[in-house]
């Protein structure tokens, strides 16, 4: 019965060696996708290549019904799974942040990381962007701690503010997912380029 | 027709997951928890007597006024008003399925210290608690019988008992005192208790958060 580390069925070491694993598996499924490639990575925000929206939001509603179809046979305890806390002020910003950096970078953190290990020189200048920023918000944090930590929510779901069952709320999601797909494809004709 | 291959990934992808979908939605929410013991662990712990506490040692943790030590009356009411360990909360064995209680039980902050006059019923109560999952409860060995006879009437050894059985029966005597001195019929004003504590909301276990994209 899952969360294995939580359980104590695997100890935190076994735990990170799994991480590991999992880990060399995504960077190398991410660069051999092409999201090494920044312009691809733009392409999302211009409408010319949407694959980056279409495999993390297949990513995150393939985990969604996996986790609650493991949680309906008794193979994992969703309320042990960690549910990060709500702060809905430094999340707007830190997602508007996170936003403007991965236009004007053409990186998202992860892939950042996966272009550097190939070699890319402007992945190499944005994860030394990467550290810079979290140096300044680490050494800076008595300025924004307060910022940071305004609104706390407790550890609120979706499912539980608009009163649906989780299940409900993941049929929603994946209808949401796949009309997005369809914009997404849609966008792909309308706003074509040959290359990048 | 179309042949299967000839379908966009989208529309695959869409028959695969609309029907799971559908049916994690028809489905209630599995909210069972697992027993968190084997019988064999179980059977290991109580062989090991490893749930136990001694009398001597929670003599020692309420002189020292330990926070982290919850000691935990299984007796009837009638029975803890009219003597309880200090400190002690009240929660009848029949009531330990209450959710009233289980901000208290079901918790990782404090230790807690089933006791009855025997034994019987604090095993029964910490057998039901762990096997609920719970974690950090105790009996208190002998239960109030071996107390009275241990704590508040410590018998002087014989002249020819081993040292350690003086620095035992000095030590259990100084605990006495401490506690307020006398014997059991000295003790049957009703002791004070702490007062209600606010029951413990149980903090979610954290993972490592997960990274983003």
């Amino acid at each position: 019965m899952g969360p294995l580390v939580v359980n104590e069925i695997i100890s935190s070491s076994t735990n990170f060696l799994f991480a590991f694993l999992i880990g060399i598996g995504f960077g190398f499924v991410l660069e051999s996708s092409g999201f090494s490639s920044s312009r691809k990575l733009a392409g999302v925000f211009y409408g010319y290549d949407t694959v980056v929206l279409k495999v993390f939001f297949t990513a995150a509603i393939t985990a969604m019904l996996g986790l609650l179809f493991f949680s309906l046979f008794g193979w994992v305890d969703l309320s042990l799974v960690y549910v990060n806390p709500t702060f809905l002020p430094s999340a707007i910003a830190g997602g508007v942040i996170m936003g403007v950096g991965f236009i004007l970078g053409g990186f998202c953190p992860g892939t950042s990381v996966c272009a550097a290990a190939i070699g890319k020189i402007d992945a190499l200048v944005f994860v030394g962007g990467l550290i810079l920023g979290i140096v300044i918000f680490a050494e800076g944090y008595p300025l924004w701690e307060s910022f940071y930590k305004a609104g706390f929510q407790g550890f609120p779901r979706i499912n539980e503010l608009i009163g649906v069952s989780q299940g409900v709320l993941a049929l929603l999601m994946v209808l949401v997912a796949l009309s997005m797909f369809w914009v997404g494809e849609w966008a792909e004709k309308k706003f074509p380029r040959e290359e990048y | 027709m179309k042949k299967i291959q000839d379908l966009k990934p989208r529309i695959l992808l869409a028959m695969a997951l609309i029907p799971l979908a559908l049916v994690i939605a028809a489905v209630p929410e599995n909210t069972t928890k697992p027993f968190k013991l084997t019988i064999e662990e179980l059977l290991n712990e109580v062989t090991e007597g490893a749930q136990y506490f001694t009398t001597d040692q929670i003599a020692d943790f309420i002189v020292q006024k330990d926070p982290s030590i919850q000691l935990i009356d299984v007796r009837s009411t009638d029975e803890y008003e009219t003597y309880h360990l200090p400190g002690a909360i009240n929660i009848p064995l029949a009531d330990i399925g209450s959710e009233e209680w289980l901000g208290y039980l079901d918790q990782d902050l404090r230790t807690n210290v089933f006791y009855s006059n025997g034994t019987v019923s604090a095993n029964q109560a910490w057998i039901i608690c762990t096997q609920r999952g719970f974690k950090n409860n105790y009996v208190l060995q002998g239960g109030l019988n071996y107390w009275a006879e241990t704590i508040l009437n410590p018998q002087k050894p014989a002249e020819t008992a081993p040292s350690d059985e003086f620095a035992k029966y000095d030590f259990r005597k100084a605990m006495n005192a401490a506690l307020g001195g006398g014997t059991l019929e000295a003790k049957t004003a009703p002791v004070e208790s702490a007062p209600a504590l606010p029951p413990i909301q149980k903090k979610p276990l954290k993972k490592r958060a997960a990274g983003g994209c």
